[in-house]
């Protein structure tokens, strides 16, 4: 059994002992979901427009994440809510600052990597480069919008009458340790993906200013901006969603959530 | 909810203003650099011509085009002198660039031909942290300056950690990199907390999950004989590239496990402030309900990350008539190794930070502590 292998299966096991159904649920959502990224990745070597497909798997992915990871309804809507609305700002925002940035593409430090891979691949790059950056941001907006609204329903389940005023400030202190800590998810991974990068530019003595201007850092560099805005635009949206949802039926009317938006 | 302008809306457009002046000096700056010159193309409309048409032999369509630019040299020996150059690009833009009217690029000027090194960048980036820290001020208020400075911390600890590691040459790279996971943990939590219980609660959480699960993986790694392990398809490797690797995994896990221990723990503690009388029972059940339900995003959010960065190689690889299967072994298993060894770490640091969180927060006279830290926030 190859290495792979076997760690998926030892995480499958731990999944199951330490979530229960939803861990086994959270398996799958993370196996659907990076069958989905293989999936655009085929699609975009086929020639597919790119904008139109990275808008299609934009809800796709949310949705996999979301609804396939976390148990609750409530929890699970109301963070897909806010997650889409803010994974549609940001991937125009995305857009935007990718025009000017024009950090797409592979380094020059990818001519090995290149050998025998065609230069003129007649796709986009540039949009290519705004899908990834979407991609990458899209994961810590869901996961910020579902650690938003978790937490405030635990509040609330242990609290019921807990009044809109009290919620949202709670929400305030709640997303205070959601901004603070999702930094260091993205700050971290981002750290650990680009981490031969980093000591490429040391070992070669790169200056600062040819560092700050260099494509592949630039793009990372934009991709940990884009995961906080992402982020932070999430921490008030889900707290003030949530609490008016919830002010407005109460959490014991579940069955007539269905209604509400 | 009625809308009240508050203090931190005032620092929010403050920052945004001196952010906004800082993006703009960036723009214009010149004589920063030390390796190359600054040059403005100074065509209102560039010259850009078909050269011809290619195909591949994947029968890939795309064309070659070549722009003419006229620069003027802004800094250095050269400045104030103008040249013509030229710029052949393809419109895929994988490896080459295609230039705008009125940008500022770096050029490297030898012997009277300047050849064109990178378009200048680093103002969207002033630009772009511009806008996170107003935002983040805006939404968290005097807490931000907390984040910022953590940030700022973690970036210079980690500089500090690739000056260590390439004067160890990469040799004790596991036992460099663990030791940074415990200092970036600590320095991490302890600006954005502040130092109580409640944070070293997280620190332990953090380096237990860590630790615990890297031990694990690598018992499993060594058993498996790291088959099928391609580290040698690792990008930019510069040393051994299976320490890289692992000191890789070692700092790519430590962000979300700090993150899902502090999750835990802080709804934790804010549940226990709103409802007194909590047993741990219910304490222990809550935990295990938070972790169920950030356990699945948080593995996602790396899945993405290490994933989604190699999406443009995958795509290249793929539209070069690769299998998907030896596009997978070449692109993404190295990211999906360490995506599956992050998410063990996520799944195990739900038991610790629920068992760290009743360690600290059972006993009542630590309770009453925390009240009084609480109400001075």
């Amino acid at each position: 059994m190859s290495t792979l292998m076997a760690l998926i299966v030892v995480l499958a096991i731990l999944m199951t002992i330490v979530g229960g159904e939803t861990g086994i649920r959270s398996f799958f959502s993370v196996l659907i979901n990076t069958i989905l990224l293989i999936l655009v990745a085929m699609l975009i070597s086929w020639g597919i427009n790119i904008a139109i497909l990275t808008l299609i798997f934009i809800p796709l992915k949310l949705v996999t994440i979301i609804f396939l990871g976390t148990h609750d309804y409530t929890v699970a809507k109301n963070s897909f809510y806010s997650a889409f609305i803010v994974c549609l700002v940001i991937s125009l925002f995305i857009w935007g600052c990718q025009y000017f940035a024009q950090a797409a593409g592979l380094g020059p430090e990818a001519g090995e990597l290149l050998v025998g891979l065609s230069q003129m691949p007649g796709l986009d790059y540039p949009m290519i480069a705004v899908t990834v950056a979407v991609f990458s941001t899209l994961g810590a907006i869901a996961e910020a919008a579902v650690a938003m609204s978790s937490g405030l329903l635990e509040i609330k389940k242990h609290n019921p009458n807990i009044s809109e005023e009290e919620l949202m400030s709670s929400g305030t202190a709640i997303g205070t340790d959601v901004l603070g800590t999702a930094m260091n998810t993205i700050l971290f991974g981002m750290f650990g993906s680009f981490l031969a990068l980093f000591l490429w530019y040391f070992r070669l003595h790169y200056t600062i200013g040819e560092v700050l201007n260099e494509k592949l850092f630039v793009n990372e560099a934009l991709i940990i901006m884009y995961s906080l805005i992402g982020v932070i635009l999430t921490v008030p949206l889900s707290s003030f969603m949530l609490s008016r949802g919830m002010s407005k039926k109460g959490l014991k009317n579940e069955s007539r959530k269905s209604d509400h938006n | 909810m009625n809308f009240k302008w508050k203090k931190r809306y005032t620092a929010a457009v403050i920052a945004a203003i001196v952010g906004a002046i800082l993006t703009v000096l960036t723009y214009f700056a010149t004589d920063i650099y030390q390796k190359d010159e600054v040059a403005v193309i100074t065509d209102s409309q560039i010259k850009d011509t078909l050269i011809e048409k290619n195909e591949d032999v994947y029968k890939n369509q795309d064309q070659t085009r070549q722009q003419i630019l006229h620069l003027k040299v802004l800094s250095g020996k050269h400045k104030g002198e103008k040249y013509t150059t030229k710029n052949v690009y393809y419109p895929s833009q994988l490896t080459t660039q295609q230039y705008r009217a009125g940008q500022r690029i770096f050029v490297n000027i030898k012997k009277g031909d300047p050849a064109i090194v990178n378009p200048k960048r680093d103002w969207v980036l002033v630009m772009v942290v511009t806008i996170t820290v107003a935002l983040m001020i805006a939404v968290s208020g005097m807490h931000s300056i907390a984040l910022v400075i953590s940030m700022a911390i973690s970036w210079a600890l980690f500089y500090l950690v690739i000056i260590w590691d390439v004067h160890l040459n990469g040799t004790h790279i596991i036992l460099l990199f663990g030791l940074a996971d415990i200092v970036l943990s600590f320095f991490s939590l302890l600006i954005v907390q502040g130092f109580n219980k409640k944070m070293l609660a997280t620190w332990l959480a953090t380096i237990l999950g860590i630790f615990v699960s890297f031990a694990l993986c690598y018992v499993i790694m060594h058993v498996t004989g790291e088959s099928e392990m391609k580290y040698e398809t690792g990008d930019y490797a510069t040393q051994d590239p299976r320490g890289l690797f692992l000191a890789q995994t070692l700092i790519g896990i430590l962000g979300a496990v700090m993150d899902e221990a502090t999750d835990i723990i802080s709804s934790l503690y804010e549940l226990i402030q709103t409802k007194k009388d909590i047993t741990i029972r219910q304490l222990v059940h809550s935990g295990r309900t938070m972790g169920q339900e950030i356990m699945g995003p948080l593995i996602n959010v790396l899945v993405l990350i290490f994933i989604a960065g190699a999406l443009p190689e995958t795509i290249l690889y793929l539209r070069d008539n690769n299998t998907l299967a030896s596009t997978f072994g070449f692109t993404l298993s190295l990211g999906a190794t360490q995506s599956v060894i992050s998410a063990i770490g996520i799944v195990l640091t739900v038991i610790f930070a629920t068992g760290c969180s009743l360690f600290f927060l059972k006993d009542r006279d630590w309770k009453s502590l925390f009240k009084k830290e609480g109400e001075n926030k």
